[in-house]
């Protein structure tokens, strides 16, 4: 028995690390609304200088953020989103990432 | 005694003539209804337009190029930019890069007889030697005249007649430091039939103070591009250069009433500016390092210090790096500062028209929105009541369109209507209906 709630302890814990929490596209909407659509323009589309951020797998939007929230450049604009995303926590990137992948304007 | 009498009787039914005819007007404002409907969807960042008469509109998409809307709706493209597809023709110099592009596009005083546009834009002809660092002069914004064919629809000229406005080649560490930054870039036709041009600073520190430097200035020219005779900069100026010590000018119009040229133009994180322009007059904008008190800077670009990459409160920011110095004696004020926020006023346009009731005259400004550092976002346009003087503001409420979008370029249009392009991707056209 005891060699059983071990393995299982670590499958558990393991698997609680590892797990995403599927993201809220609405409460991602009603987020992105409230700050990044100034730039990035409704839905996502890219406006003006700002590039388009949707239609992307919720993978490639999670791992951008989160490379932001650290601190990372990526071009010449990096220093605002990186501004941007300091505050985000991992429920509000994922709700993000969840809603820029479909999002659609129009 | 009788006629005494008379006169009194007759002045006091005049007076309360008067009165109640007062009374009336206060309780019966002339608010007009503000109606705004979409003309064009769809489009690819669209920066400028010009109306005619019939509804025909001319305007610019930043990385396609210029095209024309006819009355029944029919879209013609007519100048291309390189890489674009579609177009009658095509400028393979024009480019597109960062917030530049192909922008501000206005019609000669006499387009019905000669069929000249102006079209600022971002070009690379004109580069020679001078852009392989940020640290030198690279002209890259151009404005061409363009005639074009009888049936509009093709460009028959092209005249580069302003080649030698600088352009920013490269990143640099600032925020909002792409290639591209800060062209000013709107087209306007004053009085006289004269163009004026609108600029920005480039990211470059020396730009708007420089005597030589047409970044960071308003221009008034002739149709070829020679300045105007009545220009009256401070000696050693190119004498193209009407007004200088700007940060970015995306907005210029001229007051009904006094034909006076009024700019909006973005701040630097704090105070965006409208300013009333004096003939040779310093908008007092100079991001220099080691100036005015401050040390070395990014890149020798002071526009965004101190702490460039970090929210503060936009008064410390103002004290530091104001956009309108005031130990500059020549400082032009500004008529209105956005109450001490940037959020990226673009384009203004003045009211003409009866229909537009207690609005009339007022100054229509596009705001972006731009929301870092705690400022609210504030996409919307305000129509904004200058004192005669033209150095501060008597009202101001923000027109009553039902949405919010980035409100890139205003002008109006003959019938008094007032188009709007949003980058978003639309053009719409807004009118107003008075009550009386």
């Amino acid at each position: 028995m005891i060699k059983l709630i071990g393995p299982m302890s670590i499958a558990l814990a393991l698997g609680c690390s590892n797990s995403v929490v599927a993201g809220d596209a609405s409460a991602g909407d009603q987020l992105f609304h409230e700050s990044c659509h100034a730039c990035h323009g409704p839905a996502g589309i890219g406006v003006s200088s700002y590039p388009k951020v949707s239609g992307n797998p919720i993978e490639y939007t999670r791992e951008k953020l989160i490379a932001y929230r650290a601190g990372q450049k990526f071009g010449p604009n990096s220093a605002l989103m990186i501004m941007m995303a300091k505050p985000l926590t991992d429920e509000e990137i994922e709700n993000l990432s969840a809603y820029l992948k479909d999002a659609k304007y129009k | 005694m009788k006629h005494l009498i008379n006169k009194s009787l007759i002045a006091s039914v005049a007076s309360a003539l008067v009165m109640g005819c007062s009374v009336a007007l206060a309780g019966g404002m002339d608010v007009p209804v503000i109606k705004i409907t979409p003309v064009l969807e769809g489009l690819d960042k669209p920066w400028d337009m010009n109306v005619h008469a019939d509804g025909t509109m001319f305007y610019t998409e930043k990385c396609k190029g210029l095209s024309m809307r006819s009355p029944d709706g029919t879209v013609t493209s007519i100048y291309g930019m390189k890489g674009s597809s579609g177009y009658s023709s095509a400028g393979e110099d024009l480019f597109c890069e960062g917030q530049a592009g192909m922008m501000g596009v206005v019609a000669d005083r006499n387009f019905d007889q000669n069929h000249r546009l102006y079209v600022a834009s971002t070009s690379d002809q004109y580069h020679g030697s001078g852009c392989k660092t940020n640290f030198e002069r690279c002209d890259g914004n151009i404005v061409m005249r363009l005639t074009l064919s009888e049936d509009m629809k093709s460009v028959t000229d092209r005249t580069d007649i302003v080649t030698d406005i600088q352009y920013k080649p490269f990143e640099s560490n600032q925020p909002f430091g792409g290639p591209g930054a800060h062209n000013g870039g709107r087209l306007r036709v004053g009085p006289g039939g004269y163009l004026w041009i609108s600029g920005g600073d480039r990211h470059r520190g020396v730009c708007p103070q420089s005597p030589k430097l047409l970044c960071g200035k308003v221009l008034r020219v002739d149709t070829d591009g020679k300045a105007h005779p009545d220009n009256n900069p401070p000696t050693g100026f190119d004498k193209r250069i009407y007004t200088y010590g700007h940060r970015n000018v995306q907005g210029i119009d001229f007051r009904p009433s006094d034909g006076k040229a009024f700019t909006a133009e973005h701040g630097p994180w704090h105070s965006d500016e409208i300013t009333a322009l004096v003939n040779g007059g310093n908008a007092g904008w100079d991001p220099q390092e080691m100036t005015a008190g401050r040390g070395a800077c990014p890149d020798k670009y002071c526009g965004y210090e101190p702490e460039q990459m970090d929210g503060m409160d936009p008064a410390v920011r103002a004290s530091y790096m104001p956009m309108s110095d005031t130990r500059f004696d020549d400082l032009m004020l500004p008529t209105w500062n956005n109450n001490g926020w940037s959020q990226g006023t673009s384009s203004a346009a003045f009211l003409k028209g009866e229909n537009w009731g207690i609005y009339e005259g007022r100054l229509a400004t596009g705001v972006l929105g731009i929301g870092f550092g705690g400022t609210p976002i504030g996409q919307r346009i305000d129509m904004v009541g200058i004192t005669p003087d033209g150095l501060g503001i008597n009202a101001i409420t923000r027109m009553p369109l039902g949405f919010s979008k980035r409100f890139r370029g205003l002008v109006m249009a003959p019938d008094n209507s007032l188009y709007v392009a949003v980058d978003e991707g639309e053009i719409y056209r807004v009118t107003a209906e008075s009550m009386q």
